[in-house]
């Protein structure tokens, strides 16, 4: 290669490894940020190895990509075989068009098209949870089975058509001289179709994304909630031990494998071939093993399976070592149930996490979820119980139900006969901003927001009703009886913002503002609180309007349990929230969280007190304790009727899609290298039949 | 033989099976709710719907996207393809191997490692305010989401164009010089015509998964770059609104039909090609 030409593929290299580069420097970084070093440290390493979490979506990775892609090659090579043998053209052309199609097709398309399909029949059988493990499976074995049909296929051609016709005549059956004959000249393709069906699998994000439920989390989908908030080096760890073994794999096959070239040169010695069979055999014995060892393991105790689905960043999790609850639930409440069946019961928590409230509503109302355990906020809770969609608790399962602060017992979202939720947490909204960048005497209303001085620093709630929301206390509109008028109003105000927001984001926003990347953003009460102990540069109020008057939301997040699901599991998920009401979770989640808590075991504890120290008066403000009442009344959001329900939305979408902050720019510039493009080939073809007269004086023929 | 047949016939017919429930089906419920509102019954209203000019704009952004971003894969990848196909086979599949293990990492992780770059307090703008330059505006640009396609899409232009290239036979670029062609020639006029096919399964490939994805538009647009897969997903996630998400991807289908169609019909006329 030329020095210019070393060059430019040595910048391509640089370009394709940055961001890996990246990824293993800060998963040796000693603080949690992602974007500054601060020292060396092998700290995410240990982590990893204690995250729960993470090891279980890696198994669960594994399982689904060795078991769909088994499958695949079981069917797709069977296919291969049944497609070139096939005498009617048409029927052939026909299976391999549509062999095609979940390979041209967009992933997104694919996965909710299968998502729709699943939802569909979920319904119509009224299955308590339609999406899940097998529902993954079978999308992750339909998007394998074309990869092996087109890489065994072509084996199938080259192969001399006679070689079987003639084991056949020697006297062996079809499927002998199918094993002994056609399978040692497939068997390569068939590898190379496995190997490709199976890192397809490990790798895919988008139609798991659709097709995936409550109770099983894949590696890629864990990667994505956590990209939500901030990704942990723990998972920066993870990806560069991943990449070294790739390498390392990549490096020994490259080195110690006989290249394709001598092979096809030397005759295989029968002692290669034996040695090859031993490879083969063994690799389909260390997948067969694992496989069985995850079914055995799965099948021998007898397993309770909890689901919840919480906020992201919503309970004490046993990250730097603190008290892990979904744990502590299972040890203790698999003792519970291990007394009284007489037998050993082993109790497991899938708890996964949404980012707003809409998201929640969507899995909860397509019956897709199969969630035992929900923790809605006030509006969704009034929502989701006109709709039929979660059910009255049994509160003599619930006996810690007692502990919750009277006047939170009937909150205005739950005040009928029965009993639908139990309050996990309220708090206000506040807004946070730098002091280093932001001026003292803007602060004070929500129209720091709007303010034009901090544009492109500012942050925005990524979900309809917050960010209407901050527009109408801004306008002092009333956020729960506003006229379609005030809320088209208040759309006009936030496109107004839109070309001064940074982004829309939810969890987002602890990296964005901590990093001082934004400055501005409005966030729960208890969040600004974490995200000031990590920037002191921070600082956060509640804000009022021109008045003086307190206008902003507070909100309260209540554990439900969904409708749907039978009597045994609801037992169970009652015993859950009841735990969650206990002593030491519920402390313990209190100090994870920050946010305000109606349980009288946390708020009367000293050591909690303590452990806040001057913050107490911020969460527990008295002058916010005492007209509690009163704030929930008439700053809480309520549901809203079905016709503001589909106008919000249409709203939402009408923001969404506005385009105010983009210019032309790129239009321009793609449409004048189409037209160049056009013009080259209707130039060349220009070229091209005139030269044909010229030499030949015919015009090319047309197909 | 009968017995033989048989067996051939039942082999394929697993797969017939699956296809039809997993392929086809799906396909036919995606019309259904792209055809249908909520209550199930027949209107064209989610189409008539995306003929809203902010609609119509998603769809014009998209496209410009994806094409602006497959030109420049296209643009990138061409020559190193060429550098690395003229190497030794050594060589060659040393670099090859190099440029498919990026894709064996997660591209989610790989993306959210370029905002870490990218942010106007990130690891690119620390860098040049060493040298008292900046900070440059990156993030939240139409640049950073063009910039995430090409990155995490380029490998899929490379390969490709470079198998298609290996295999071009060298005595024909010696004849091309024998008779006279200087350098650049040989390449106009015979290895880029013959490197049609795999620029052709290249562009497929790069075009499709751009114009389609939306975690990139997501995490380096900011949310201001809203793409055709932002508004889908939202339908599904967020929205529940399964019948406009289901005619979006109805529309993003036979936007990708189509172009594939019209770059068929054009490789055809070149040299056959069939994707």
């Amino acid at each position: 290669m030329k020095r210019t030409n070393k060059i430019y593929t040595a910048l391509i290299f640089v370009f394709l490894y940055l961001p890996i580069a990246v990824l293993i420097l800060f998963s040796f970084n000693s603080s949690n940020s992602t974007n500054s070093l601060a020292g060396f440290s092998l700290k995410w390493y240990k982590e990893l190895f204690s995250d729960g979490a993470t090891l279980l979506a890696l198994r669960n990775t594994l399982v689904l990509a060795i078991l769909s892609s088994v499958i695949a090659t079981i069917i797709g090579t069977l296919a291969a075989y049944g497609i070139f043998r096939m005498k009617n053209k048409h029927v052939k052309n026909a299976l391999l068009t549509v062999n095609n199609i979940p390979m041209m097709n967009p992933e997104i398309v694919v996965g909710i098209s299968m998502m729709l399909l699943f939802v569909f029949v979920g319904r119509l059988v009224n299955a308590q949870s339609t999406l899940g493990f097998g529902t993954v499976l079978i999308a992750h074995i339909t998007f394998n089975i074309p990869y092996v049909v087109l890489s065994v296929l072509p084996k199938f051609k080259q192969m001399d058509r006679h070689l079987p016709e003639a084991a056949l005549d020697l006297g062996c059956t079809p499927f002998q001289s199918f094993y002994k004959v056609e399978m040692p000249q497939i068997i390569s393709g068939i590898i190379s179709g496995f190997i490709m069906a199976f890192t397809l699998s490990i790798d895919d994000f988008i139609i798991s994304y659709f097709t995936i439920g409550s109770g099983f989390e894949t590696l890629p989908i864990r990667i994505y909630s956590m990209t939500k908030k901030r990704v942990t080096p723990d998972m920066y760890a993870l990806s560069a031990l991943i990449f070294l073994s790739i390498l390392i794999l990549l490096l020994i096959s490259n080195f110690t494998g006989n290249s394709n070239n001598a092979k096809e040169k030397k005759p295989v010695t029968l002692k290669q071939k034996k040695t090859r069979r031993i490879v083969i055999a063994s690799t389909f014995a260390v997948i067969a093993i694992i496989t069985g060892a995850v079914f055995i393991s799965t099948a021998t105790t007898e397993t309770v399976v909890v689901n919840v689905y919480n906020w992201g960043e919503y309970i004490s999790d046993g990250s730097d070592g603190s008290y892990d609850t979904n744990k502590a639930f299972e040890e203790y409440y698999s003792n519970v149930l291990s007394e009284e069946r007489g037998h050993k019961v082993k109790v497991q928590v899938n708890y996964t996490t949404f980012t707003s409230n809409e998201d929640l509503y969507a899995k909860i109302k397509s019956g897709v979820g199969g969630y035992d355990v929900i923790i809605p906020s006030d509006y969704m809770v009034e929502r989701l119980k006109n709709e039929g969609l979660i059910q009255p608790l049994d509160l003599n399962n619930i006996p810690n139900y007692k502990y919750i602060k009277d006047e939170f017992k009937k909150p205005f979202y739950d005040n009928g006969k029965d009993t639908y939720s139990a309050m996990y947490t309220y708090g206000i909204v506040g807004i946070i901003y730098n002091t280093k960048y932001v001026d003292e005497a803007d602060i004070g209303g929500w129209d720091l927001l709007w303010n034009e001085k901090y544009s492109g620093h500012i942050l925005q709630f990524n979900n309809a009703r917050d960010a209407f929301g901050s527009a109408m206390y801004k306008l002092g509109i009333s956020v729960n009886t506003a006229t379609e008028d005030e809320w088209r109003q208040a759309l006009s105000e936030l496109k107004t913002q839109k070309p001064h927001v940074q982004s829309y984001v939810m969890d987002e926003i602890y990296n964005k503002l901590e990093s001082e990347e934004a400055w501005i953003g409005a966030y729960y009460a208890g969040d600004a609180l974490s995200m000031i102990y990590n920037n002191e540069n921070l600082a956060f109020y509640y804000p009022k309007n021109e008045d003086g008057e307190f206008a902003t939301n507070i909100f309260a997040d209540a554990m439900c349990i969904p409708t749907g699901i039978d009597a045994e599991n609801k037992e169970h998920a009652e015993a859950y929230i009841n735990f969650m009401l206990s002593e030491e979770p519920a402390i313990a989640n209190a100090e994870y969280i920050y946010y305000g808590c109606p349980n009288t075991l946390v708020t009367n504890n000293q050591e909690y007190r303590d452990y806040l120290g001057e913050d107490f008066d911020v969460i527990y403000d008295p002058d916010i304790e005492e007209n509690i009442d009163d704030l929930f009344s008439n700053y809480a959001y309520r549901n809203l009727p079905a016709d503001k329900l589909a106008l919000l939305n249409k709203l939402w979408e009408e923001l969404k899609v506005d385009s105010s902050s983009f210019g032309g720019g790129i239009y321009i510039v793609s449409g004048v290298i189409a037209l160049a493009i056009v013009g080259f080939i209707v130039f060349s073809y220009v070229v091209k039949v005139r030269r044909r007269r010229l030499y030949w004086n015919t015009t090319p023929k047309t197909k | 033989m009968n017995k033989k047949t048989l067996i051939q016939k039942a082999a394929a017919a697993p797969h017939i099976v699956w296809s039809v429930l997993f392929i086809i089906a799906p396909l036919i419920f995606v019309m259904y709710y792209a055809f249908t509102d909520n209550e199930g019954s027949f209107t064209v209203s989610n189409f008539t719907e995306l003929f809203q000019a902010s609609y119509l704009e998603i769809f014009l952004r998209s496209v410009c996207f994806a094409f602006l971003a497959t030109v420049i894969c296209l643009v990138l990848a061409y020559p190193i393809a060429y550098f690395i196909s003229r190497a030794n086979a050594k060589t060659q599949k040393i670099l090859i191997m190099l440029v498919m293990l990026p894709m064996w990492m997660n591209f989610l992780i790989r993306t959210y490692s370029w905002m870490a770059l990218l942010e106007d307090t990130g690891i690119i703008n620390t860098f040049l305010g060493f040298f008292g330059i900046g900070p440059v505006h990156m993030i939240n640009t139409a640049g950073a989401v063009i910039l995430g396609m090409v990155y995490n899409y380029l490998p899929y232009m490379i390969i490709p164009i470079h198998s298609v290239l290996s295999k071009v036979d060298v005595r024909l670029l010696e004849a091309a010089a024998d008779l006279g062609s200087n350098p650049f020639t040989v390449i106009t006029k015979v290895v880029f015509p013959l490197s049609i096919p795999g620029i052709i399964s290249g562009i497929t490939m790069v075009f499709v998964p751009s114009i389609s994805t939306f975690y990139i538009s997501q995490k380096l647009g900011g949310g201001n770059f809203d793409l055709i897969g932002d508004t889908i997903e939202r339908q599904f996630q967020t929205a529940y609104n399964y019948n406009l998400g289901a005619s979006m991807s109805f529309v993003l289908m036979l936007l990708i039909i189509i172009s594939m169609t019209i770059m068929n019909k054009y490789a055809d006329d070149d040299g056959g090609v069939i994707i």
